[in-house]
């Protein structure tokens, strides 16, 4: 098979991908025994009755004939191909879509996944994908102390070797992808970080993230199952979660509500067989529920990045600490951090707890801030383990 | 056949003079109203009618002239109503005109006759100089809060033509009916635990800060603002009868006994318009509750609920203490200065400030955040959390620190800032804080330090060292400002929009 073949199939599944409301398993039913090519052509004929038999769909297909009809409308498979390669990003397919024999890499993690992506884009090196790799995931709604711990682990793995795959949302996921990148800062030979993400590669989401996004895309690998332009539509999240989740070998859970996304990366983690690790958190912090719950159905719990290393079997043991480099607290601050009980708390409940005049309260804590003991926002104060 | 009778009308808070002039002449029955009537004082005509008839009186079969003088200024309302009726009876020659001599006349007419209080007494019976007013006799306890002219308490317009004709004396006011004490605001002792908001409260008073509070359904934000006039300090005379004025003219109502001596606290929904809020209205340019609140606490629960161009309207007023409505019609300005305290959840759940609690989803709470404005929200110089009370503290025997001792302490640090020549810290202007609050070396630090880290913006600053002015105040340091000043001022304004997010990725 020619090169302007390969580059006509492989066009073809992206622009399929691009169709409005393609799903995974609608993408995997229709290059399911045709070639992409083939796929687009009955895709955008615009005959329901084509349609049905080849999603094998029973219900009413005739509203999405006629929108992926129009959406092809004017749109050339080839040239959208050009435009992802000009963007930097490449156009893989699952070995089982026949697009001819020298198609572009696949991930080999995912080829014998239950529900593989029919198509994938990427920028970066596939080889990162040959180390040992760990989810870090959680709630986009974190406390410090679970946001600085996700930090903390991305950077200890990262700095051991281990990749780190992670949503690259707000959160847990963003502090994780931060922390390994704190590592490559520190050390080039660090581990690299991978991102999964649930919109085009050119539409940053959230927004806020659009820096650590280019960063990550920069310094390692970033995969989407959506093609360029892509937005950031519901129903995209839980299908990158399973991707996150079948792209680890552990999948390490730091804080989640009692619902969330991170429990249905969980879930896809157990179909999987992928062991699954959670964080303890306080049984008082509803950031915590989820965890919680987890580890009282039995997940095996995180204390640091050494129980993960473990559990990967790269260290035998757990180590011990490094000293702790903060300075030493004074009495009355020492008094201040004991009142934390190591939960959230504003000014009021510390000058309740420890009894000391307000001005006195607020020097102690303006000091414990300053050196690193505690973590504030927005009038809540958190007690931090670690510098 | 002219009949000349002294009056006033009301335009905002002011009351301005108005010469009511009939003339009745021969020629076929009009009654003509010139000289900027609104329709309400153009309805003067057939209340005047029908009471002139109920009261055994003639309504002339003439030709009616009534001129309103000056014609510059805009007549609203019906309190021309018994002027109107007493020039006609003289232009129709049923009164003598030398009868009237030195009387002013206030009242709107009912239709069998009886005299009915107006709008705005305090500001009418001002602008009226030193003639003796013949009113009704509702309003005689706010006329009496003016002074300086004799009253003519009255009932009815027969009583009045009764004492114009000589047959009945004009009758004089009664003694001030002896009112009990206006009932006290509500006590601080009320307040169980809940030391930061309390002390939120003291600094706000004593400093004349604005406060926002942030914190949770049920944690008693209502409760505790509503305290607020308990702790400020009694207004003076001239604060009184400014605030007298402001309640008369809007149709507020007037505490027992008149005047207003306890700071007012108003709480308006937050479903209020405008208008409502800041003043204004068609014809009659009333002022809005901003106006009512002044030198009192203008509360607003549910701050984020307000409509956001109302909001922004608050933000000349809290700058200048007096706000100007301009309509087609007439420009007024009405005083504004007010103590503001609001209250908020930091976002639609109500559980996003502790950290991980919250519920919502991004876009609603960037939704809530954008409701505030940041200029607004940078004139709370004090912003705190207020958490619930804790269980033990609502059960306990022993009450909270009453309203009396934090009063005293709000009093003496008031003073404090009347040495500096303002009325309160929060109005000490920049160029004078190194002045009067200076700061020691570990305090220049924590600012510095602030300001590099992005905690503080400039104009952040200036509002923390006037906090702190007013911490050290309170905490018996007159002079130089120390770190614990400095740094419980920082600590009393939390940033409600400081994302849990963005934290925990600095984390």
């Amino acid at each position: 098979m020619s090169g302007a073949a390969l580059d006509a199939e492989l066009g073809a599944a992206a622009a399929l991908a691009g169709l409005p409301g393609m799903g995974p398993r609608r993408l995997r039913a229709l290059v399911d025994r045709r070639t992409p090519g083939e796929a687009w052509a009955v895709a955008t004929a615009g005959h329901a009755g084509r349609l049905r038999l080849a999603l094998g769909a029973p219900d009413d297909v005739g509203p999405l004939a006629r929108a992926w009809e129009a959406a092809a409308r004017g749109v050339d498979p080839v040239g959208v191909l050009a435009a992802h390669h000009a963007a930097g990003v490449a156009v893989r397919t699952h070995p089982a879509v026949a697009v001819g024999p020298a198609a572009p890499a696949y991930p080999a993690c995912l080829v014998e996944d239950p529900e593989p992506p029919a198509v994938l884009f990427t920028t970066g090196d596939l080889a990162i994908l040959e180390g040992p790799r760990v989810a870090i995931v959680g709630t986009r709604r974190c406390t410090g102390t679970g946001g600085g711990m996700a930090r903390e682990l991305g950077r200890e793995l990262s700095a051991a070797g281990v990749h780190i795959v992670s949503g690259l949302a707000l959160g847990i996921d963003g502090a994780a992808h931060r922390g390994s990148l704190d590592a490559r800062a520190g050390h080039p030979d660090a581990a690299r970080p991978v991102g999964v993400v649930g919109s085009g590669l050119d539409v940053p989401y959230p927004s806020r993230h659009r820096d650590l996004w280019a960063t990550v895309a920069g310094e390692g690998l970033l995969l989407s199952e959506a093609p360029l332009g892509a937005h950031p539509a519901g129903w995209r999240f839980p299908a990158r979660n399973r991707i996150i989740a079948a792209l680890a070998h552990v999948v390490v859970v730091v804080e989640s509500h009692a619902v969330g996304g991170s429990l249905h990366t969980v879930h896809e983690a157990i179909r999987r067989d992928i062991d699954v690790m959670a964080v303890p958190g306080s049984v008082r912090s509803p950031a915590a529920a989820g965890v919680n719950q987890l580890l009282a159905e039995g997940c095996t719990p995180v204390r640091d990045a050494s129980d993960v290393l473990v559990a990967l079997g790269l260290r035998r043991g757990r180590r011990r600490a490094a000293a702790d480099p903060r300075p030493v607290p004074s009495e009355l601050e020492a008094a201040v951090l004991e009142a934390f009980d190591w939960e959230p708390a504003t000014l009021e409940h510390l000058a309740v707890r420890t009894g000391l005049a307000l001005p006195d309260l607020a020097v102690a804590l303006e000091r414990l801030v300053a050196d690193g003991w505690v973590g504030t926002d927005g009038g809540w104060y958190e007690r931090r383990a670690t510098a | 056949m002219l009949g000349i009778v002294p009056s006033a009308t009301l335009l905002g808070v002011d009351g301005h003079a108005v010469t009511v002039e009939v003339h009745v002449t021969d020629g076929l029955p009009t009654f003509t109203v010139v000289g900027l009537p609104d329709a309400s004082c153009r309805e003067a005509r057939d209340r005047a009618r029908a009471a002139i008839e109920s009261s055994r009186l003639t309504w002339p079969v003439k030709r009616v002239t009534v001129n309103l003088a000056p014609p510059t200024v805009r007549k609203v309302g019906s309190g021309l109503d018994l002027a109107v009726a007493m020039a006609l009876l003289v232009a129709s020659e049923q009164i003598e005109a030398s009868a009237l001599e030195g009387l002013a006349f206030l009242g709107e007419l009912g239709l069998d006759g009886r005299i009915r209080p107006v709008v705005g007494t305090v500001c009418l019976t001002e602008a009226l100089g030193e003639a003796a007013l013949v009113l009704p006799a509702e309003s005689v306890d706010e006329a009496r809060l003016v002074g300086g002219r004799r009253l003519h308490p009255v009932e009815s317009l027969a009583q009045v033509v009764a004492c114009a004709r000589g047959l009945e004396p004009w009758p004089e006011p009664g003694p001030p009916a002896r009112t009990a004490a206006p009932p006290a605001p509500p006590d601080l002792a009320d307040v169980r635990g809940q030391p930061l908001a309390r002390y939120a409260l003291e600094v706000a008073a004593a400093g004349g800060h604005h406060l926002l509070m942030l914190g949770p359904p049920g944690a008693g934000k209502t409760m505790l603002a509503s305290r607020l006039p308990s702790i400020l300090p009694p207004l003076t005379d001239r604060e009184a009868l400014e605030a007298t004025r402001i309640h008369s003219a809007g149709g507020f109502g007037l505490p027992p006994g008149g005047l207003v001596r306890v700071p007012p606290f108003r709480a308006p929904h937050h479903g209020a318009s405008s208008v409502a809020l800041i003043g204004g209205g068609t014809s009659l340019m009333r002022p809005g509750e901003i106006s009512a609140a002044t030198h009192g606490v203008l509360f607003l629960d549910e701050l984020a609920e307000f409509a956001p161009h109302v909001l922004d309207a608050l933000r000349q007023p809290l700058e200048e203490h007096q706000v100007r409505v301009a309509r087609a019609a007439a420009t007024v300005s009405f005083p504004a200065r007010f103590l503001l305290v609001a209250a908020m959840n930091p976002c639609p759940c109500g559980h996003g400030g502790q950290p991980g609690g919250c519920r919502c989803t991004d876009g609603a709470r960037l939704r809530y955040e954008r409701r505030l404005s940041g200029p607004l929200l940078d004139r709370f110089d004090l912003r705190v959390e207020v958490q619930r009370p804790s269980p033990d503290d609502l059960f306990t025997d022993e009450p909270g620190e009453p309203s009396a001792p934090v009063a005293a302490r709000v009093r003496a640090a008031r003073a404090l800032a009347e040495e500096r020549g303002v009325r309160c810290n929060a109005e000490l202007p920049a160029r004078r804080l190194d002045e009067v609050g200076p700061l020691d070396e570990q305090a220049t630090a924590l600012l510095l330090e602030a300001l590099r880290s992005g905690r503080l913006s400039a104009r952040g600053l200036h509002r923390v060292r006037r906090v702190a002015r007013t911490v050290a105040d309170l905490d018996g340091a007159p002079h130089e400002l120390g770190l614990r000043h400095v740094a419980l001022a920082l600590s009393l304004r939390v940033d409600p929009h400081a994302s849990v997010a963005a934290q925990a990725v600095a984390g």
